[in-house]
């Protein structure tokens, strides 16, 4: 291991050797460093801001709420300050030797009568070399109006500058202009492949179980990889360490429970949460014939431990298994991830700290008829899944006050099993398997995070990732003839053995963002960065369904490699009161995939010929402004912005905008605290309508007015543009149903207020009475007001 | 397997999406010419449409094209010349006599089609088609009935077998008392014994799906029902398989609209290109009359 991170250190950039010791020689220095700690439940702050008044300079907490900072002797007034907490001011004196000094920051208590501003360094959007980064607390989450009530992690960051999606009910979340496959989601490190239950209508993180939300859209640091648009870096909590807590909530589509604790005296805790739909439970009664065995429901478990070995010493646990279940006696469906993640924290000493990280992450769907009958003379059977592990260390060396370097690697390892099905007809079974395929990728990467003055910070890095493809396997090349068409495997093709290399690939992905201080409260960011993704889904549908394969990179299939700069202005007002920037960038992308006519993704051995590739761009510009005190929070975002694809074969070979592209994208989140008993929130979206294909011509075959688009264009349209209004308000109460020891509240929810039908598509077809005659419909998700009403409540 | 995809979007019980006809501006393009033609080894008269394209929302009856030369070649080198005697489009083809059909097992047919200076080709094949062996019919009252639908009736299943050989394909076709089931979702394709290529399914009887695809709507007592199996060259399949995409590519599982691919093909590349398609398949059938007594019990 000492090896490996002196190899590392190798490749530090020399200027930062080159860099003169800021005490002179002679004096010493010592490093003060610890763990920051919510005083309420024990669990770990990220991203708290840690202020050495007398230096004028600090740090932040990392995402397991250590921080490390080394200055020469002498003493200090330490400032640990976060939004929405109340500031701990220290003073310490230091010699030579090193100082531990953990500490727990106590939650700022409302003063509702008047508005109480602090000078606190709130300031670290300002401050902060990261750029194209939205942090949005759970907090915000739970207190915005939500689709049937149900808090939803990812409908939230779609409210987020420069994120979109498709439409609604569509899983995922587009990221400046990328496809829902480019984003890394991360549940406490480990990916999940598919964060939707009930197709996209509802994400899979159970708020209650969630801590922290981070997407980052740009300027992505060298320690992640993996995907090219962005990172949602979810971090569930830890569980409460000073005391037994009960959640529990009954919704209009999810029930729920979460129970957390202390353990081993509070060196530990754990949590442990579920939810599940019961609409079935409901219906039970009801279901009569044919519906008996009728199943439809979801459900998912979060549960995560942790125990604090030592000082040096702490390690956690986390797990996640959601699956969605759908059928009857006759046909069974059923879909869900399972993500299993370990990981390490240790304190080599005050300024190296190491995470170490191992997953374990599964996507797996299934569907068929007549499952549960062995015998049965007719009988279809399909699943197909993804499997991956990793092992990932990453360290972090304090090295100066001005420079803080990570560096690290992952290996991960993957299984695919595209389809694997049996078929059977009146006894006869047949197997339509497709073959697994295997690869795995590594990377190596460093960065260094560097302030340079009191007015420039750099943070920059290289990651090196590499991918292989591995056998065995029966590998076909496919030859274009005709560009657009499908493309006929060369037979006999060539047969790898387990464990040979198929393809290889690596790339070097460099990764720079500088904050330049303007002035105390503004500044300019700017940032470059290239990723590369290894796995591909194919997806050929508006909004990507259960059933889309993830595919791994092969001869024909490259990585998708996208080029981003970002720059970017970052002011804050009124004492931090309001936060604004504005964010330009330019993002070009490469290998992207597309698909032939009529394409066959699934259970097709020859899947490969049926893909295109070509590039695409995308640019955009993303105003924010956000309040984050008083009564009145919340946050208007608005981005402008274009995404397009350049695919041979598609479109006469021109540029074409993407299904989920989108000019405006305005969105306004607002929450008021009425008083002790009530807040109210809104949200507002608006946005262009998404580009559509329509026919220019129509022809009749058999009987049939067929469409024809005479241009062979694609996207050469729009629907009309979405908006629509949600409200909701929460009522908190000390004594209700089940509660009489806790508190609870009531919240009470309007979504699409105005009663709008936003298209999610605008499609044409036959007339039902007469297939001569021709019509277009507009397809919306919600016909209606959805009104719902949730009872949440703890003790 | 793309029938099972259809299913999503059902399976989402909860939820109450809605679909309003709204009135929409499209571009027109240009017109081009479309060819309607399938052919057969039934002893009547084979025609072969021509007409052109229309605005999209253009829902006249579509233009005839007249004056062609509409000529059908077969392997042997046998011309077979189609005229339009009604001068509507529809340009025929009569045999000699009843016994001597146009279409025979095994037979290459190519198209020629000369209008407005332009030579237009196309070609198929007839490929052999597996007996029906029977129908069957068993009593079902579903829970759900879409409004307007019977509700109750018999739930028919017919058996056949594909033939050995990787790719053969085939359309069933429905009648009920004579009258075809015309609309673009009945539209019933088998590639081998089951859905899709790929799913190895080659010699198998018909695989459940399919048999039972033959009640469009629950069939009552006293009902004719007439199956017809056609074998059908792999190019009519994947045309067809599209013809039912685009007729009604909706909802949140929507493919992005792409242009049905025709086989007839301007022999001047440069030329104005065609749209349509030129197929032919033989054909065998299977006709019962629904009596309730001869009912299977539901399995």
């Amino acid at each position: 291991m000492l090896k490996f991170i002196q190899f590392l250190l190798l490749l530090l950039p020399l200027g930062l050797l080159a860099q003169a010791p800021d005490a002179p020689p002679g004096m010493g220095r010592a490093t003060i460093s610890g763990y920051v700690k919510d005083a309420a439940d024990g669990e770990g702050i990220i991203g708290v801001s840690v202020y050495v008044k007398e230096r004028g300079t600090g740090t932040v907490t990392n995402a397991y709420g250590f921080y490390s900072l080394t200055l020469p002797s002498g003493a200090y007034t330490l400032v640990f300050s976060f939004i929405n907490y109340e500031k701990v001011t220290r003073r310490i004196e230091l010699s030579t030797t090193d100082v531990k000094l953990d500490l727990e920051l106590r939650e700022e208590v409302r003063q509702l009568q008047e508005v109480v501003v602090k000078s606190r360094r709130e300031d670290d959007n300002v401050r902060s070399v990261e750029m194209s980064v939205n942090r949005v607390d759970m907090k915000t989450i739970r207190a915005m109006p939500a689709l049937l009530g149900e808090v939803d992690l990812v409908k939230s960051i779609q409210l987020l500058p420069g994120v979109s999606t498709v439409g609604e009910g569509a899983s995922g979340f587009n990221v400046r202009g990328g496809d829902i496959s480019q984003n890394l989601v991360l549940l406490d490190e480990a990916p999940v492949y598919n964060s939707s239950h009930l197709f996209g209508f509802f994400s899979v993180f159970n708020p209650d179980a969630v801590k922290d939300v981070k997407l980052i859209k740009g300027g992505i640091p060298a320690n992640y990889g993996g995907r090219i648009s962005s990172i949602l870096d979810v971090r569930m909590k830890e569980g409460n360490s000073k005391k037994a807590e009960l959640n529990a909530g009954v919704g209009a589509i999810f029930s729920r429970l979460a129970y957390e604790r202390p353990l081993f005296k509070g060196k530990g805790s754990f949590i442990v949460a579920a939810r599940r739909s019961y609409i079935d439970v409901l219906a039970k009664p009801f279901l009569k014939g044919d519906l008996k065995g009728s199943k439809f429901y979801f459900y998912d478990l979060t549960a995560k431990a942790n125990y604090r070995i030592d000082d040096k010493n702490t390690v956690f646990v986390s797990g996640y298994f959601g699956r969605d279940v759908f059928g009857s006696e006759e046909f069974g469906f059923d879909w869900g991830n399972g993500t299993v993640s370990g990981r390490w924290n240790h304190v080599f000493n005050n300024k190296l700290f190491l995470n170490l990280t191992s997953y374990y992450s599964n996507y797996k769907y299934g569907l068929g008829t007549k499952q549960s009958d062995p015998n049965a003379k007719d009988k279809f059977e399909w699943e197909s899944k993804i499997v991956s592990w990793s092992v990932k260390p990453d360290f972090t060396y304090f090295l100066t006050p001005e420079n803080q370097i990570s560096f690290g690697g992952q290996y991960i390892n993957y299984d695919s099993q595209p389809g694997s099905a049996t078929a059977r007809s009146n006894g006869e079974s047949r197997n339509i398997s497709l073959e697994s395929r295997y690869g795995d990728e590594s990377a190596l990467y460093i960065s260094n995070e560097q302030k340079i003055g009191s007015g420039l910070t750099l943070q920059y890095g290289l990651r090196y990732s590499m991918y292989r493809a591995l056998g065995p396997g029966q590998i076909y090349a496919y030859e274009t003839i005709i560009p657009g068409a499908r493309r006929a495997p060369d037979f006999p093709g060539t047969t790898y053995k387990s464990g040979a290399v198929i393809q290889q690939y690596g790339n070097w992905e460099p990764r720079f963002s500088a904050n330049v201080g303007v002035s105390p409260s503004a500044s300019v960011k700017v940032s470059y960065n290239r990723t590369t993704q290894y796995l591909h889904l194919l997806s050929n549908t508006a909004a990507s369904s259960p059933l889309d394969v993830w595919t791994l990179s092969s001869k024909s299939i490259k990585p998708q490699i996208a080029d981003q700069v970002a720059l970017g202005w970052f002011q804050n007002f009124q004492d931090n009161a309001y936060e604004f920037s504005i964010e330009t960038y330019y993002k070009d992308l490469q290998n992207q995939l597309d698909y032939v006519r009529n394409s066959d993704l699934l259970l097709n051995p020859f899947v490969e010929g049926d893909l295109l590739t070509g590039k695409g761009r995308a640019y955009g510009a993303e105003f924010y402004l956000k309040k984050n005190k008083g009564r009145l929070t919340g946050w208007i975002s608005y981005t402008l912005a274009r995404t397009e694809r350049l695919v041979d074969g598609v479109n006469n070979s021109g540029w074409f905008p993407t299904r989920f592209d989108k000019t405006h994208n305005l969105s306004t989140v607002a929450l008021y605290d009425l008083g002790n008993k009530w807040s109210v929130s809104a949200n507002f979206a608006f946005s262009s309508g998404t580009p559509a294909t329509y026919p220019t011509n129509r022809f009749e075959w058999n009987g049939w007015a067929l469409p024809n688009n005479y241009y062979d264009a694609r996207n050469n349209n729009r629907i009309p543009a979405y908006h629509r209004l949600d409200f909701s308000a929460t009522k908190r109460v000390n004594h209700g149903p089940f509660s009489k020891r806790g508190s609870a509240e009531w919240v009470f929810s309007v979504y699409n207020a105005y009663n709008r039908r936003n298209p999610f598509s605008v499609f044409v077809r036959q007339n039902e009475t007469d297939s001569r005659v021709t019509e277009a419909v507009r397809y919306a998700i919600f016909g209606s007001i959805v009104p719902a009403v949730t009872y949440n409540f703890r003790f | 397997m793309k029938k099972i995809v259809f299913l999503l979007p059902i399976l989402a019980l909860t939820l109450v999406a809605c679909e309003d006809v709204i009135d929409l501006d499209t571009e027109t393009g240009p017109a081009q010419l479309v060819v309607d033609g399938w052919i057969t080894n039934q002893t009547g008269p084979q025609t072969i449409r021509l007409t052109q394209t229309a605005g999209y929302f253009d829902n006249a009856p579509a233009k005839p094209v007249l004056g062609a030369t509409v000529v059908v070649t077969d392997e042997a080198g046998t011309k077979y010349e189609f005229k339009d005697l009604k001068s509507n489009g529809q340009y025929a083809w009569t045999p000699f006599s009843p016994t001597n059909p146009l279409g025979h097992e095994g037979g290459e047919y190519t198209l020629s089609v000369k209008t407005s200076g332009e030579d237009y080709r196309a070609t198929t094949h007839l490929y052999p088609v597996p007996r029906i062996d029977s129908l069957t019919y068993f009593f079902e009252k579903p829970p759900f009935v879409t409004d307007g639908d019977p509700k109750d009736g018999y739930q028919a299943e017919f058996f056949a077998r594909d033939l050995p050989g990787e790719g053969n394909c085939y359309w069933i076709k429905v009648f009920k008392n004579g009258k075809y089931y015309a609309k673009t979702n009945d539209i019933v394709l088998a590639y081998d014994a089951a859905f899709n290529p790929g799913s190895s399914s080659d010699g198998l009887l018909f695989i459940l799906p399919i048999r039972r695809s033959i009640t469009p709507e629950l069939w009552q007592e006293r009902d004719t029902v007439r199956i017809e199996l056609h074998a059908i060259p792999k190019e009519a399949f994947f045309f067809l398989q599209q013809v039912r995409l685009e007729s009604s590519n909706q909802g949140l599982f929507a493919t992005p609209p792409s242009n049905i691919i025709s086989n007839v093909v301007n022999q001047n590349s440069g030329g104005r290109k065609a749209l349509g398609f030129f197929g032919g398949s033989l054909i065998s059938g299977f006709q019962t009359v629904i009596d309730p007594k001869k009912a299977r019990p539901k399995p």
